[in-house]
């Protein structure tokens, strides 16, 4: 993670009044709109799975040195907390969802929703005709044949996730013990 | 005398001529030429100025509002309100030079007729002149008159009644001085009698107020008894079945609802003027003004006033030689410049130095002191005298303004070209004490006069909006602490502006700031400004490095910078600028530098960002 390169911030991450809550609506649902992509963006560029708040505000995503702006924590968590809820509900399409223990300071960043990444196994699946065949979880993540796919280096719990919908879905059977789970794909 | 037609200011209210003043105002004002009323011309202002008398309509007043020389004003009559007719006005004209045997004629009024009935003998002469003007080219049909059966007035006969086809249930209009309608047959007699007399005028012309005078009193109680059965009224409390001329029951005294008095005196009794735009008409007899929400009195009196003091005359007199121009020419502040200008000059000693200046301050000081003992004498001559105090009292504020060094040199501007406001400035005494609708419709007035006058462009200077606490504070400092008005009175006729249509309008922002602006001003055109402003900021460089692309965000705005841009006070550019905040076009940045607006990029820009940042 240390050799990737940087971050490119759009030009409203340097607009000064990014940082200050709109009080028009009209304005905060497009700033903060604009705040899920960046999250999103940041946490894709960097591989990152779950944001820890505490963390993230002393970064370059929540702190803009050059301008001296920042986002505080209890700023960064209502745009989280919109970012978690659906679309219908005024929100942000589910792109983040606290993690339960604990105070609302870790939260997954959906970059790509678990029923998305789903997708983009099955595809990776059936484009290179492992279908029927079995993979442990580590292999999916990690082994050679996934190196150039996004999903290389993934989280195992969100990885577990994905997996867990395309069983819902009668695609993929999870089978053996924790921290060995195999998978088969139908 | 002529009706002439009126320029009227941005206010709806009579252009003043140069020296003239404004010395009473009267709403609810009916125009009567004659005996007769003139249509669109029932409810208005009366404007008694020291040069003329103005009438305003209420409704479209561009179009109906004439004035009259008080120049051509021969005298004043005035009639008491009686039972249901108003208190009245009746003004006379001068005799015109070249055809004074028709003028002569022409003022026969009310009285005179009133005379011809009691006195036979008398109308002798008169009746046959009337005739003769009343010639069938006149369109006045004024040739017959009714005597009323209840208080025995001499009315006109309406000019649309035809002997011929009326019959009992035409319409007729009241008594004019009681108000109480008449039996049909009087009219009907007084009607034949008329036609009779013009067409053999000597012979029936000594008969007819006879034989008006004689059938009198038979007529009215046959038409007691007639119209008793016909067109009587039942009294809703007590059922009586009451004659239909009373007004209240006889039995049980309740109102009765034909008989009740209307709100509405527009529908007053008498018979309407045939022409309904009056500009440029010739009075060929006299004019009258209905006073329906009263005020008569005090009218009349200040209109004698008026006619007595003559100030016309003073339009073209030379000025009086003013004994300070010495002093004034040296460039030092004469307290008695304009006061002086006013009284005979005293003999003057020529002074040289020291000595001679001394001695002119003292006799500067002496006419003060005698102007101020005069003036307070009594309240009379402190109302006559109010314009030279003014003045003087203006000359001090101004002197005071030097010497304790006024902090805002455009106020102190505004105060000292306040006097030529004043003589416009209407004040609680020029109106009707009772009335206060009035005088907040008249302080209204005043305002937007004072707001959209281009000599002082108090408005332009401060932006085309100011707050109402300023307007306040500027409007009681030029009146010179003289008849203030009271925040509460300013605030109610403030928002009088738009019920009378004035170039003006109260604004409330969101946070209750009340403004006062153009009534063309609108939100858009600030936006437009504001924008227009935001754009310059993205082409012009900001003097200090700063660590973002100035050229895609330009530059963040506080209030006071877009007060010191606009000319606004802070006040109102800090509503102006959250106003276009609201409406998306600026957004804020809340910072230690305090509160800050941007240009609304983070909604303006589009998605554009976004598409890049999705890889």
């Amino acid at each position: 993670m240390t050799t990737t390169p940087p971050f490119p911030f759009p030009p409203t991450y340097n607009f000064p009044p990014f940082f200050t809550p709109q009080p028009n609506t009209t304005t905060r649902h497009a700033q903060l709109e604009k705040w899920s992509s960046l999250i999103q963006s940041w946490c894709r560029h960097h591989r990152q799975y779950r944001l820890s708040l505490i963390d993230a505000v002393e970064s370059p995503l929540f702190h803009n040195t050059a301008l001296r702006k920042r986002l505080d924590l209890r700023e960064a968590r209502a745009v989280v907390d919109w970012m978690t809820k659906s679309e219908e509900e005024g929100g942000g399409g589910r792109r983040a969802e606290w993690i339960p223990d604990g105070p609302k300071t870790v939260a997954w960043i959906w970059w790509r929703r678990p029923e998305e990444w789903a997708d983009v196994l099955v595809d990776w699946v059936e484009g290179t005709g492992q279908k029927g065949s079995v993979l442990t979880v580590y292999e999916l993540i990690h082994g050679e044949g996934a190196m150039s796919q996004e999903f290389h280096g993934m989280d195992t719990d969100v990885m577990l996730r994905s997996l867990n919908v395309l069983v819902k879905r009668g695609r993929a059977q999870i089978f053996g013990g924790e921290g060995q789970e195999g998978v088969k794909f139908f | 005398m002529f009706f002439k037609s009126l320029d009227l200011t941005t206010a709806l209210r009579p252009l003043l001529l140069p020296d003239e003043i404004l010395l009473f105002v009267q709403d609810a004002v009916g125009l009567y030429e004659g005996k007769y009323k003139i249509q669109n011309y029932q409810n208005g202002h009366a404007y008694l100025t020291s040069h003329r008398l103005c009438y305003v309509a209420a409704e479209d007043p561009r179009k109906y509002s004439v004035a009259i020389d008080l120049k051509e004003i021969d005298r004043v009559e005035s009639q008491a309100g009686f039972l249901k007719s108003s208190p009245k006005l009746t003004i006379y004209p001068k005799p015109q030079k070249k055809k004074t045997d028709k003028s002569s004629s022409a003022t026969a009024s009310p009285a005179v007729a009133q005379q011809s009935v009691l006195q036979p003998t008398l109308s002798l002469s008169h009746i046959p002149q009337t005739n003769f003007q009343q010639n069938p080219l006149s369109p006045k049909p004024i040739n017959a008159t009714w005597i009323c059966p209840i208080c025995s007035f001499s009315n006109p006969v309406p000019s649309n009644f035809d002997p011929a086809t009326a019959n009992a249930a035409t319409n007729l209009p009241p008594c004019l001085a009681c108000g109480i309608k008449p039996p049909f047959t009087t009219v009907l007699k007084a009607a034949i009698s008329a036609v009779a007399s013009r067409e053999s005028p000597l012979l029936s012309s000594v008969a007819s107020p006879a034989i008006a005078q004689d059938t009198d009193q038979p007529n009215a109680k046959a038409s007691l008894s007639r119209s008793g059965s016909r067109g009587t009224v039942p009294c809703p409390r007590c059922t009586f079945v009451n004659h239909p001329s009373l007004v209240e029951c006889e039995i049980c005294g309740a109102p009765l609802s034909a008989g009740s008095a209307s709100a509405n005196r527009v529908d007053s009794p008498a018979p309407l003027f045939e022409q309904s735009h009056i500009a440029n008409t010739e009075v060929s007899e006299s004019i009258k003004l209905s006073f329906r929400a009263g005020g008569d009195k005090t009218f009349h009196e200040r209109l004698r006033g008026a006619l007595v003091q003559r100030k016309w005359l003073l339009q073209n007199a030379p000025p009086v030689p003013s004994p300070s121009q010495g002093a004034s020419s040296e460039g030092l502040p004469s307290p008695v410049a304009s006061v002086e200008g006013t009284l005979s000059p005293a003999p003057r000693h020529s002074g040289v130095g020291i000595a001679g200046l001394e001695r002119r301050g003292l006799e500067a000081r002496k006419k003060n002191e005698l102007v101020i003992g005069n003036a307070f004498e009594d309240l009379e001559a402190l109302m006559a005298s109010a314009k030279q105090i003014v003045a003087l009292a203006e000359t001090l504020a101004r002197e005071s303004g030097m010497t304790t060094n006024e902090s805002s040199p455009e106020t102190s501007a505004v105060l000292s070209e306040s006097a030529a406001a004043l003589g416009m400035v209407t004040t609680k005494d020029m109106l009707n004490s009772g009335s206060e609708s009035l005088y907040l419709s008249e302080l209204a007035r005043d305002l937007a006069e004072y707001l959209t006058d281009d000599r002082k462009g108090i408005l332009q200077r401060e932006g085309g909006i100011m707050s109402l606490i300023d307007l306040w504070a500027l409007f009681n400092r030029s009146r010179n602490g003289v008849e203030l008005a009271s925040p509460s009175d300013f605030q109610k006729a403030a928002e009088l502006w738009e019920k009378l249509k004035l170039p003006v309008r109260l604004r409330r922002f969101k946070s209750g700031l009340l403004v006062v602006q153009r009534y063309d001003w609108n939100d858009e055109k600030t936006i437009e400004k504001i924008q227009a402003w935001m754009e310059e900021l993205q082409r012009v460089p900001p003097d200090d490095p700063v660590p973002w692309d100035w050229s895609l965000f330009g530059r963040a705005v506080t209030a006071q910078e877009a007060a010191h841009r606009f000319k606004w006070s802070v006040g109102v550019a800090a509503e102006e600028l959250e106003m276009a905040e609201d409406r998306g076009v600026l957004c804020r940045e809340e910072g230690i530098e305090g509160l800050r607006f941007w240009r609304n990029y983070i909604s303006s820009c589009g998605y554009g960002d976004l598409s890049r940042l999705a890889i």
